[in-house]
């Protein structure tokens, strides 16, 4: 964000959102507003009161008995519509809060995946709880207080107009000569503000690189060092956060004075034209009773400030989640038959930065392509084009002839099963996690699938077997068996179309080898594209693409490949030759 | 800057059982001293003055009115020169009051954070087991920003707003007791209802805590889980059992709303109604002659803002019964003991490393048992052996991330405990499992165990560990930073200059947790060839999956489940037919297994 919305824009945008409950939520004010107006009935009172006595008019009874009814009315008032003003406000923003999260959830899942892997996912998190609970607040109490902090203000200047024209204008005087330099303030501190939070976040992600780097700093001795980033950026926060004080104090205090400085003015003016004559005692009695009551909620309007101004950050960081542009939905082309085609595909994350040039290859049905090259060069970007994680830039992407843009999205999951590296299980038993892609499966299906996976036994060996809880991420279970568990899911699944990124991490020989014999059984019979690092499993692929900076430099079978002597020939003995490492001496 | 006032809140963020502590963030604060006490004296006792001057536009009125009435004439010109300079006056003060008061917390806090920082260092890594570094952010950078407020904010207006409360109070009594009860009596009673309706609320907050938790959950899991859902074409179900935590939380939160309503919103209205009671009582008491006109004034004016010093207050204790939550749990971490050091420059004959009859767990869980093995001086040891049977904690013993429960490790026969960490960490050089490098420039980080390194030791490290091309390859070379924005590097090319960090170190220990295991397989042949140079003539001790690459070991320990349950020469090993054996008939059928036979392509 360059620049900073005034306040009157970000209220605007909240109001936007604020979607069918707008209703509510100026009622909600309304409501607060005629609050305070019952409360200026009762500042009316006072002047009829204080300004008849002055007059010498007789406390009689009757009068007592007016007033008092009056004052009455004035408190039911205040009760009833500050009783209506908080359950609207507070209802509909609690409902205001839960539909927006609604929504953006919604607008997520439309999202291309590649929107979620593209962003922190913690600031996704920070969208959905915290930004949302700011909004909430602005609406339940900062609005309100806007129209609280306005209503007696004016409700008393009117008051004032009727009884003389001169004092009620001298009254806003000062709030008028305020008013700039509130709002300039405002600005000036949402600018800062922006500034200091980046700060917050910079100090932030140096404490979780010290801490993630703990380990290190002990083993080579050197926690002063580790120490110093740390340090500078909590310095530079601290700097910023003086420099904001030392220039944000000044403004408010001349805010707050100069409102106040209406007092003696209207005391002033008041005394000069009782002195002259112009004015009743009774009359200045009035305007200086009131002027009092005047200035104090507009000087809780620098409260509000700060509250608009954390909405807008909350607002801004809403708007980047929702106006990202969701994956184009058309169902229209019906694919006949398992092969995949890439057709002059060409790719970019980020415009200018291209990753795929003009990619063309084809996988027949059934068949196994294997995808090699150095690391960067695009191996994983192809896989993820395929269900649409992304969309190509250009260029087309076909199974069974239907471009994969217009499959539609329940057709094009039931085709394509991804088999990643980092597995994800939901917090959730065995059987339900496996049953993911298939919630009606039968008790055997999943079982049979399991065993296929070779997960079966370990599964049994459980002390809840299927009903096991694997706990937030799969946490209950080790790495081996979450992947046994997340290959199993993908058998049940049953897709025609298998994507694979196998694995580069070591893990230990048992797990190693169930794995592979688990991998071999999804993989029979479909169609599979994967991302290569085992020697066998290049060597056993019908078609193997040699990928280098984002384009296709060679192609073809493993003999062939090594007979050419070129990338592919310069890879593989690479490999060869770790493979058969040793250390030693 | 956030602000205390609120005259009409959101529903009040709910305490949870405990009574809070409401002044430990105070006092963890304070703690930290920085000379901070005078200052935040002097800061209260200028916003009391200032508040105290607020109260001078009052006197005037009153003065005038008062004079006004009974007839006789009004000084104006001297009562708004002395307003005017009081406003002044006062705006400087309050100013000059924030202004200190804020610069004294940003220096305690800024305290409190390198005391804590530099706490973390010295605690034994134990400590950040199970711990994500996320949290030590919130502890660190999060927790002690909300004590602002309580400094900056709470100390010179909780001061003033409790003097200038006293002093109302004692001016009204002194004026008339009789209307001095009529003014304040509404205040009690909301205060009261206040209370009523928190009780009323309390009931509810962990149904709310636990929503709220629940709700959180969700996002995080639908957040985390979407590729998955998107494979699985689950968006439509998860959404909606996401969907039913956020609806089931808007649920909690109306009914805890609504809880707190009746009474509440009644608080909030009464708070700031007093003078609905002070008009009419005053009538009557003039009528019975009990005052006149100008004490009727005087409590008009002084009376209708009674309860705001104490609405100030009020909303002041209940945030600090939140934040002090936090603080409990700051001064607890300070609280930990660090991690022992003797600080000793021990003598030792040779760098075997000894682990005998070693026994740890994490937390209660023991997960080695009575471990005993020597790598001898110079040696290869290998440590193998299913996931889960101990391999890696063996290692971070040895750097001591850990100490042993039971038992003992020994370099050259000494125990590790008494060697000072200083020179412990001279003799040993870890490289882990996951490559963690700074946000500094490649040359910072190989660097980073002997900065004094000149630029030819630095080259011949590069070098060594086969990092040295790739590096001058890179536009900046030796000075690309890694940081955000910096050059993004391959997990191998990670490992590599890593391992140049460990080389430049030059201990006589080498510690390799798993090296090459999330390197890259371009860059296994070069990380292997690193791993041979800085294995010269060093004690090496690693951890391996990849068997092929410890055949050459002079000693394979075997764990399993905590325990040694083999040790020898790798061909010993296999001759005995044990677990060693049946990892190896794994690890080379599983090489073997081909992704598709041919004939189940068929």
């Amino acid at each position: 964000m360059s620049d900073t919305r005034s306040d009157l824009d970000s209220l605007r945008r909240a109001w936007a959102l604020a979607g069918p409950l707008r209703g509510r939520v100026a009622r909600g004010v309304a409501f607060r507003f005629l609050q305070s107006m019952m409360l200026g009935m009762s500042f009316g009172a006072v002047v009829w009161v204080i300004a008849g006595l002055a007059q010498g008019r007789a406390l009689t009874g009757v009068w007592i008995w007016q007033v008092t009814g009056l004052m009455a009315l004035s408190l039911a008032g205040q009760l009833l519509f500050g009783w209506l003003s908080v359950r609207d406000s507070w209802m509909s923003s609690y409902e205001m809060a839960g539909d927006l999260r609604l929504r953006i959830l919604d607008h997520l899942r439309r999202l291309p995946l590649g929107f979620h892997q593209a962003r922190h996912r913690g600031d996704t998190v920070t969208v959905l709880t915290s930004d949302m609970q700011m909004l909430e607040s602005f609406f339940s109490d900062g609005l309100p207080r806007i129209a609280q902090a306005l209503g007696l203000p004016l409700a008393v200047f009117a008051v004032l107009m009727v009884q003389d024209w001169r004092v009620g204008l001298a009254s806003v005087v000062s709030v008028a000569l305020a008013l700039p330099v509130f709002f300039g303030t405002s600005r000036h501190l949402s600018r800062l503000g922006i500034r200091r939070q980046d700060m917050q976040a910079e100090a932030g992600a140096r404490m979780i690189e010290y801490v993630q780097g703990m380990a290190v700093i002990r083993a080579f001795n050197q926690v002063a060092r580790g120490q110093e980033s740390f340090r500078r950026a909590i310095d530079d926060f601290r700097d910023i956060s003086v420099r904001m004080v030392v220039q944000l104090t000044a403004p408010m205090a001349v805010f707050g004075m100069v409102v106040m400085l209406g007092v003696p003015l209207v005391l002033w003016l008041a005394g000069a034209r009782v002195e002259a004559g112009l004015m009743a005692p009774a009359t200045a009695i009035t305007a200086l009773v009131l002027v009092l009551s005047m200035y104090r909620p507009l000087l809780a309007l620098l409260g509000v400030m700060e509250s608009v101004r954390m909405a807008d950050a909350s607002l801004v960081r809403m708007d980047r989640v929702l106006t990202a542009p969701p994956l184009p939905e058309a169902a229209t082309e019906a694919p006949r038959g398992f092969d995949l085609r890439f057709d002059g595909v060409s790719f970019a994350y980020r415009p200018g930065e291209t990753v795929l040039h003009d990619i063309s290859f084809t996988v027949p049905e059934r068949s196994m392509t294997a995808i090699v090259g150095p690391s960067g060069s695009g191996k994983s970007t192809i896989l993820n084009l395929i269900p649409r994680f992304w969309d190509a830039s250009s260029g087309r992407i076909t199974i069974g002839g239907a471009d994969v843009a217009r499959i539609g999205e329940a057709v094009l999951s039931d085709l394509v099963t991804v088999v990643f590296q980092d597995v994800y299980l939901f917090n959730g038993s065995i059987r339900q996690n496996i049953a993911i892609g298939r919630p009606d499966a039968a008790q055997a299906d999943i079982e049979q699938a399991a065993r296929a996976a070779q997960a079966h036994d370990f599964i049994m060996a459980l002390p809840e077997g299927y009903d096991t809880q694997v706990g937030e991420g799969g946490a209950s279970l080790s790495g081996g068996e979450r992947q046994r568990v997340a290959i199993a899911r993908a058998i049940l699944k049953d897709a025609p179309i298998v994507l694979l990124d196998e694995a580069t991490a070591a893990i230990d020989p048992i797990n190693e080898r169930a794995i592979q014999t688990a991998l071999a059984r999804l993989v029979q019979g479909r169609t599979l594209i994967v991302v290569a690092h085992r020697l066998s499993t290049i060597q056993s692929a019908d078609r193997i693409l040699v990928l280098d900076k984002g384009r296709i430099v060679e192609q073809g079978r493993h003999e062939d490949l090594l007979a050419r002597d070129g990338l592919y020939a310069r890879l593989w003995s690479h490999r060869a030759r770790a493979a058969g490492w040793r250390i030693g001496r | 800057m956030s602000r205390v006032d609120t005259a009409t809140g959101a529903a009040p963020a709910p305490d949870d059982g405990a009574r809070p502590d409401f002044f430990s963030s105070l006092r963890l604060l304070l703690r930290q001293g920085q000379g901070t006490g005078p200052v935040l004296a002097l800061s209260a006792v200028l916003a009391t003055l200032a508040v105290a001057l607020e109260l001078v536009p009052v006197w005037a009125v009153w003065r005038a009115v008062s004079a006004w009435a009974a007839g006789v004439g009004v000084p104006w010109l001297r009562l708004a020169a002395i307003t005017a300079l009081a406003v002044i006056a006062g705006a400087a003060l309050m100013g000059t009051a924030l202004a200190l008061s804020h610069l004294a917390a940003f220096r305690l806090i800024h305290a409190l954070r390198l005391a804590l920082a530099r706490h973390l260092a010295r605690l034994p890594m134990g400590w950040f087991q199970g711990r994500r570094s996320g949290g030590a952010k919130r502890l660190i950078v999060d927790e002690p920003e909300r004590m602002e407020l309580i400094i900056a904010h709470g100390l010179p207006e909780g001061v003033s707003a409790l003097t200038t409360w006293a002093a109302v109070t004692i001016w009204l009594i002194a004026v008339d007791w009789r209307m001095a009860l009529a003014a304040i009596v509404l205040t009690p009673v909301s205060f009261a209802l206040v209370i009523a309706a928190m009780g009323r609320q309390a009931a509810m907050v962990g149904e709310y805590q636990r929503q709220s938790e629940r709700m959180n959950g969700a996002i995080v899991e639908y957040l985390a889980g979407m590729p998955v859902i998107k494979i699985f074409n689950r968006t439509g179900a998860a959404l909606s059992e996401t969907a039913r935590a956020v609806r089931d939380y808007a649920a909690v939160e109306t009914g805890m709303g609504r809880s707190f309503l009746p009474m509440g919103a009644a608080f909030y209205t009464l708070v700031g109604a007093n003078i609905c009671v002070i008009l009419p009582a005053g009538m009557l008491m003039m009528r019975a002659g009990w005052i006149d006109l100008p004490t009727l004034c005087f409590f008009v004016i002084l009376g209708a803002n009674y309860s705001q010093p104490l609405l100030k207050l009020f909303n002041l204790f209940h945030n600090m019964a939140h934040i002090s939550m936090a603080s409990t749990l700051i001064a607890e971490v300070l609280k930990t003991p660090a991690q022992p050091d003797t600080g000793a420059r021990v003598a030792l004959p040779d760098h075997a490393i000894a682990f005998e009859d070693v026994g740890f767990g994490y937390g209660a869980h023991e997960v080695l048992h009575s471990v005993s093995f020597t790598a001898s001086a110079g040696g290869i040891t290998a440590l193998v052996g299913p996931s889960g049977s101990g391999k890696s904690t063996v290692a971070s013993l040895i750097p001591r991330l850990y100490d042993p429960q039971a038992g003992r490790v020994t370099m050259g026969g000494v125990d590790l405990r008494d060697i000072g960490l200083d020179q412990l960490m001279e003799q040993v050089a870890f490289v882990f499992q996951q490559t963690f490098l700074f946000s500094g420039t490649i040359g910072e980080n190989i660097r980073f165990g002997k900065h004094d390194a000149t630029e030819a030791e630095l080259h011949t490290a590069a070098r060594a560990a086969r990092a040295h091309d790739f590096i001058m390859a890179l536009p900046n070379g030796y000075d690309t930073g890694l940081g955000e924005g910096g050059a993004s590097l391959s997990g191998g090319e990670r490992q590599r200059i890593a391992i140049a960090r460990a080389i430049l170190k030059d201990a006589p220990v080498i510690v390799l947790d798993e090296a090459t295991a999330f390197a890259d397989p371009d860059s296994e042949a070069a990380i292997q060839e690193a791993l041979t140079e800085l294995a010269q003539g060093r004690t090496l001790i690693m951890v391996a999956h990849r068997l092929h690459t410890i055949m050459g070991a002079d000693r394979i320990v075997v764990m399993d489940r905590g325990r040694v349950a083999e040790m020898g020469r790798h061909d010993e090993l296999v001759a005995q037919g044990g677990l060693y054996a049946r990892l190896w008939a794994d690890y080379t059928a599983a090489r073997a297994i081909p992704l598709r036979r041919q004939e189940a392509a068929e």
